[in-house]
């Protein structure tokens, strides 16, 4: 970031730095108001079961209850997130469909008593054939999880750009691989809650939320009250890494248990309930056939998927399309097919999850550009480095690239892990992989249609200048967007950092803003800030010129102070006596700002997901040490250098590539949701859900290169889950390199890792096939 | 996940406690640490209504030396006790490492070696060196007190001759003539994991031949097991690769392990070849480490 800023750019203390350290933030689950309620959701034991009765009598006679409530109880109107495909109900009403499927909830007077009445609703079942297997839900025959969905198909998505098999016919080499990829689950310390308040007319819920906005619309929507007499609001929150986008039960009985008691409730889940729950990633299985000329040069690739959605849909459309869309970004060719079925099955739904749907066709498409630079005999770095995109470039599914320095993240991270020195030179068990990544600075399109701009943003200064206060829904979920956007508000200022106060992600106080997903907000909501801040300055160098008898266009501010740009010695003001002479002439000093997405992408259908304003590019390389004869993987070392565009902090923009490595990791090596035969999970708790730990992180480079986005304010754009998209398949090449073995599923477990080298020791074919 | 109700007893002596036991019978289990029971309860699998909490037998904190009996481990020593006792690390700090690579710290400063060994799953990770170094113990009852060997207090999967009305007291490590231990615990992150199989040796050489070699396994049968045809295999003969090797081999033959979420029963079989090998080869090479 260039010198002449005086506040972005820097790495000034996060704005709730003491609150979160000393403990003294208050969390959904800490809140406390009088009379409240505790609320707990009683759900399905079964994967795929006809409810035939339930029977809360017992639990209603139980000294304690204050309400019991099953679908008779609610709306019957299905909801979800995405809008094509609203299959949910805020209690089963006919069936369940996975174990964990809700079913009926209580409010008591306090947590144990809820225990103790939700075991005395009884519910007779009648267990129905489950269908467990994505791959076996498309027969005839297999059990129906919706009615509505024949043969369990619940997205399908066939694209087909340039003449891909004229490009195959015409290639040098062409080559199939196939890849499975696993279920993973955000883990966000923080486990969901919410606290309910449906008094007279009106619905406030404080919830761990990562966008208030779309809380606010579904939730109006299934009660039938105007978006205006819902009030959500964000308390801080311990990450959601995209399993907090979507109200659940929680909000939605919790508004129901309050408007019958006339009382507070809190609900909440405690860590296997979130697993049950569960919205994290989907398995896809994943068949890739690429065909490329004789130096490598990608000229037609075919993206064959299948995922695993489990019972519901949630974010699930836009996963799919995101899984083939977003493959177009980082390496540049012109034909093109992608074919995605998405399926229903009785496991918990899955949806969006950290690089949303690209980080495991990118751990495909990564291990299999490696099988192609090895028929060619050429080096990975090489065969990256000569389909790199460029800049200014548009990609094959319509997304227009504006800044994109790839061949320098790439040129850069072989400098700083010395790749060329150490490709082909590491003693055997020792590897080192390449790969790159790319995501979107933000949905080019809200999830579901309307005609909002993305973000908006106000300003309020103090009547007496010293103190600014930033309203924003821009929703701080751990990642740093109030620090990040006050930064940016005290720079279009000309003000302080120091003096800003912030108001965020309160429906009722803050302009709308879509919420803390798709990477978008240092871009978008950063864009509606910077204009907020700029009125503001507009208005106060305009009175300051008053005061000052100096043309407004002469005058700057700079850090709170006002000067003279063509007189360097003529006398300043300061912030305040302006702002304070403002409101004392002209009233509250106040600034907007808004911003809008300009149209984006093709007409095809499917052509808005993953459309944006900007895309980050960044290179990985990792070094693995395998211990040849247990599997072991000890991931030693990441080098990431990132195209971001622009820093506003570049703390914060460390952590957040650390903490993106740190998820990729975790579901390279670690990670796997497992289920039994029944479909119920045998690891939902953090001692079997194997998140790696400090002491298995590997040592983290994380390096930039000098990139400007044109769509950015000041030139951002994202970083937050881009970080996350390369590094399982970094992973895999790396212990390619160090032991010659090719593992085609993830997790890349040490079991997998040993299996591999032992078949490769017995001589069994390698399981991926050159056509 | 809740704690459902039980009635607590925290009794100041031995007598009484193995009194409250014998008087609640079936309904009532020990309290130690609980970090295995107490996780147990509130995830529904065990429902004792009544708790008896050891935490007032201070007698049973203790680790030292006795002369002519060896180092006495009381069951009440947390995992943290054993990772910072002087009298271990000097003599056996395989079994201090073996404590310190458990779990986690927060684990590791409420969780007992009584509990540890009395939960008797398969993985624990303490049981191993013990058996390996010739511990016994001690159970006292409302009938008096005995001492077994520990590698036979297990009889399968959560289950042990404790009787209902017996606590575990002690732990001795006898005086030995062994050389050198070790225990290699294989797990799949390098904190907060279960160990997919766990490997103690404790060997006497002299001159370079095996006057003796125990080797107790973890997770590589419904009890910790001895491996002892390999013993019976390594002892007298002269060391060298080739024989650690092989005794690798009759230690995987031995086992019989499951496949579980952690690792099949093949890749648990080829683990234990490895680091049988291993173990042996450090216990030579760095004495009791
Ligand atoms: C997150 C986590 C990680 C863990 N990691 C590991 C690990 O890496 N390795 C490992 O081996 N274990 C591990 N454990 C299991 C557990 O911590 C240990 O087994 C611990 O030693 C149990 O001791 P405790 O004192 O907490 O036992 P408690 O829970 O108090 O008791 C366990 C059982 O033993 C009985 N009992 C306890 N003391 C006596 C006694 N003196 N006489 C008779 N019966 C008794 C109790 O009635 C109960 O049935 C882990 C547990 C957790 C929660």
């Amino acid at each position: 970031m260039s010198k002449d800023y005086a506040v972005i750019g820097k790495n000034v203390p996060k704005i709730d730095g003491r609150e979160k350290a000393t403990g003294a933030a208050k969390y959904a689950g800490d809140l406390k108001f009088p009379n409240m309620l505790f609320g707990k959701l009683l759900t399905s034991p079964h994967a795929h079961a006809k409810i035939l009765s339930i029977d809360t009598s017992e639990a209603e006679k139980l000294p304690g209850v204050k309400a019991v409530i099953t679908h008779k109880d609610v709306p019957a109107l299905k909801y979800g997130i995405s809008p094509a495909r609203w299959d949910e109900n805020i209690f089963c009403i006919d069936k369940v469909r996975f174990i964990g499927d809700k079913v009926a909830a209580v409010a008591c007077i306090d947590e144990e008593t809820c225990y103790k009445a939700l075991k005395l609703i009884k519910v007779e079942y009648e267990v129905l054939p489950a269908v467990l297997d994505a791959l076996l839900a498309m027969d005839e025959g297999a059990p129906q999880v919706h009615d509505e969905y024949p043969r369990n198909i619940n997205t399908e998505i066939h694209q087909n750009f340039g003449d891909l098999d004229k490009a195959l016919a015409e290639a040098y080499h062409v080559r199939n691989d196939y890849f499975v990829g696993q279920r993973t689950y955000q883990s966000p310390i923080e486990p969901h809650s919410a606290v309910s308040i449906w008094k007279d007319n009106k619905l406030t819920i404080y919830s761990s939320t990562q966008s208030p906005h779309y809380f606010q619309y579904y939730i109006a929507r299934e009660f039938g009250l105007k978006m205006g007499d819902v009030r959500i609001i964000k308390p801080f929150v311990g990450g959601g890494f995209g399993g907090k986008l979507e109200p659940t039960g929680l909000e939605f009985a919790g508004a129901v248990l309050s408007k019958l008691t006339g009382r507070p409730v809190r609900t909440f889940y405690d860590r296997h309930e979130m697993f049950a729950h569960n919205r994290g990633r989907h398995k896809v299985y994943m068949e890739l056939t690429t065909g490329v000329d004789k130096e490598g040069k990608i000229l037609g690739v075919h993206a064959n998927f299948v995922s695993d959605g489990g019972a519901y849909t949630s974010l699930g459309v836009a996963t799919s399309y995101y899984a083939g869309g977003l493959l177009t970004l980082t390496y540049e060719f012109e034909n093109y097919k992608f074919d995605m079925i998405r399926v229903y099955t009785n496991l918990p739904a899955c949806g969006a999850q950290r690089g949303h749907g690209a980080p495991q066709p990118k751990y495909a498409f990564e291990s299999h550009l490696d099988n192609i630079a090895k028929d060619l005999g050429l080096d990975p770095l090489e065969i990256r480095l000569r389909n790199a995109r460029q800049p200014n470039t548009v990609t094959i599914n319509d997304f227009g690239i504006n800044s994109c320095e790839l061949t320098a993240c790439l040129e850069k991270a072989a400098d700083i892990s010395g790749w060329r020195e150490k490709k082909g030179n590491l003693p055997k068990g020792r590897g080192i992989g390449i790969a790159t990544g790319s995501f979107v600075s933000g949905a080019g399109y809200p999830i579901y249609r309307n005609d909002l701009p993305q973000s908006a943003a106000m300003i309020k200064v103090h009547e007496d200048g010293t103190a600014a206060t930033l309203y924003t829904g821009a929703v701080d979920i751990g990642q740093g967007s109030d620090t990040a956007l006050c930064q940016m508000a005290a720079e279009a200022m000309g003000y302080r950092y120091e003096n800003m106060k912030i108001i965020a992600a309160d429906t009722e106080t803050t302009p709308h803003d879509f919420g803390a997903y798709s990477s978008r907000q240092t871009l978008m909501s950063g864009s509606a800030c910077k204009q907020a801040g700029e009125e503001i300055k507009k208005q106060i160098l305009d009175i300051a010129s008053t005061i000052m008898s100096l043309p407004p266009d002469d005058l700057d501010c700079r850090l709170g102070i006002i000067f003279s740009k063509s007189r360097p010695t003529a006398k300043t003001i300061t912030f305040e006596e302006a702002a304070r002479r403002f409101f004392v002439l002209r009233g509250p000093l106040l600034g907007r700002g808004v911003y809008h997405v300009p149209r984006l992408g093709g007409t095809f259908k499917g052509a808005a997901v993953a459309t944006s304003p900007a895309y980050s590019f960044c290179a990985q390389i990792s070094e693995v040490q395998i211990d040849e004869e247990t599997g072991e993987v000890d991931v030693c070392e990441v080098w990431d250098v990132h195209d971001c565009g622009q820093v506003i902090n570049p703390m914060q923009l460390h952590g957040q590539v650390h903490g993106a490595l740190y998820m990729g990791v975790g579901e390279a090596i670690w990670e796997e949701v497992l289920f039994d035969d029944q479909g119920k999970i045998l690891n939902p708790n953090l001692g079997g859900y194997m998140l790696p730990t400090a002491l298995d992180m590997p040592i983290v480079h994380s390096e930039l290169v000098e990139s400007f986005e044109p769509a950015g304010p000041w030139g951002v754009k994202e970083v937050g889950e881009g970080a996350t998209n390369p590094t399982m398949g970094c992973f895999n090449n790396a212990i390619y390199d160090a032991m010659g073995v090719r593992i085609d599923s993830l997790p890349l477990t040490y079991e997998k890792v040993w299996c591999a080298m032992k078949e490769k020791r017995e001589g069994k074919t390698e399981s991926n096939t050159e056509v | 996940m809740y704690l459902p109700d039980f009635d607590y007893y925290a009794p100041d002596s031995l007598a009484e406690t193995c009194e409250g036991l014998e008087h609640f019978g079936a309904k009532a289990k020990v309290l130690s640490g609980g970090t295995d029971i107490i996780a147990k309860m509130k995830s529904g699998l065990l429902n004792p209504e009544v708790l008896i909490s050891l935490k007032k037998l201070e007698d049973l904190k203790k680790i030292e030396y006795v002369s002519g009996k060896g180092v006495v481990i009381g069951a009440l020593s947390t995992h943290n006790d054993l990772v910072n006792s002087k009298i271990l690390n000097d003599k056996y700090l395989s079994v201090s490492e073996a404590a310190h690579n458990m779990a986690s710290n927060q684990i590791r400063n409420i969780g007992t070696v009584g509990g540890n060994l009395c939960n008797a799953v398969p993985s624990a990770d303490l049981p191993p060196i013990l058996i390996a170094l010739g511990a016994t113990i001690k159970l006292v009852g409302t009938k008096g007190e005995r001492v077994m060997l520990l590698e036979d207090l297990f009889t399968g999967p959560m289950k042990t001759v404790i009787a209902e009305n017996e606590i575990l007291t002690e732990i001795v490590i006898p005086d030995q003539p062994s050389t050198g231990s070790n225990y290699i615990k294989f797990g799949l992150r390098r904190s907060g994991a279960l160990a997919v199989v766990g490997i103690a040796v404790a060997v006497t050489v002299n001159g370079g031949t095996f006057t003796e070699a125990k080797i107790a396994i973890g997770a590589a049968a419904p009890t910790p097991i001895r491996a002892r045809e390999t013993e019976k295999f390594l002892q007298g003969k002269t060391i060298s690769d080739d024989l650690l090797a092989e005794a690798g081999v009759i230690a995987s033959g031995e086992s019989k392990p499951i496949s579980d979420i952690r690792g099949s029963a093949e890749y648990r079989r080829d683990l234990i070849r490895v680091l049988t090998r291993r173990a042996l080869h450090k216990a030579i090479n760095e004495g009791h480490v």
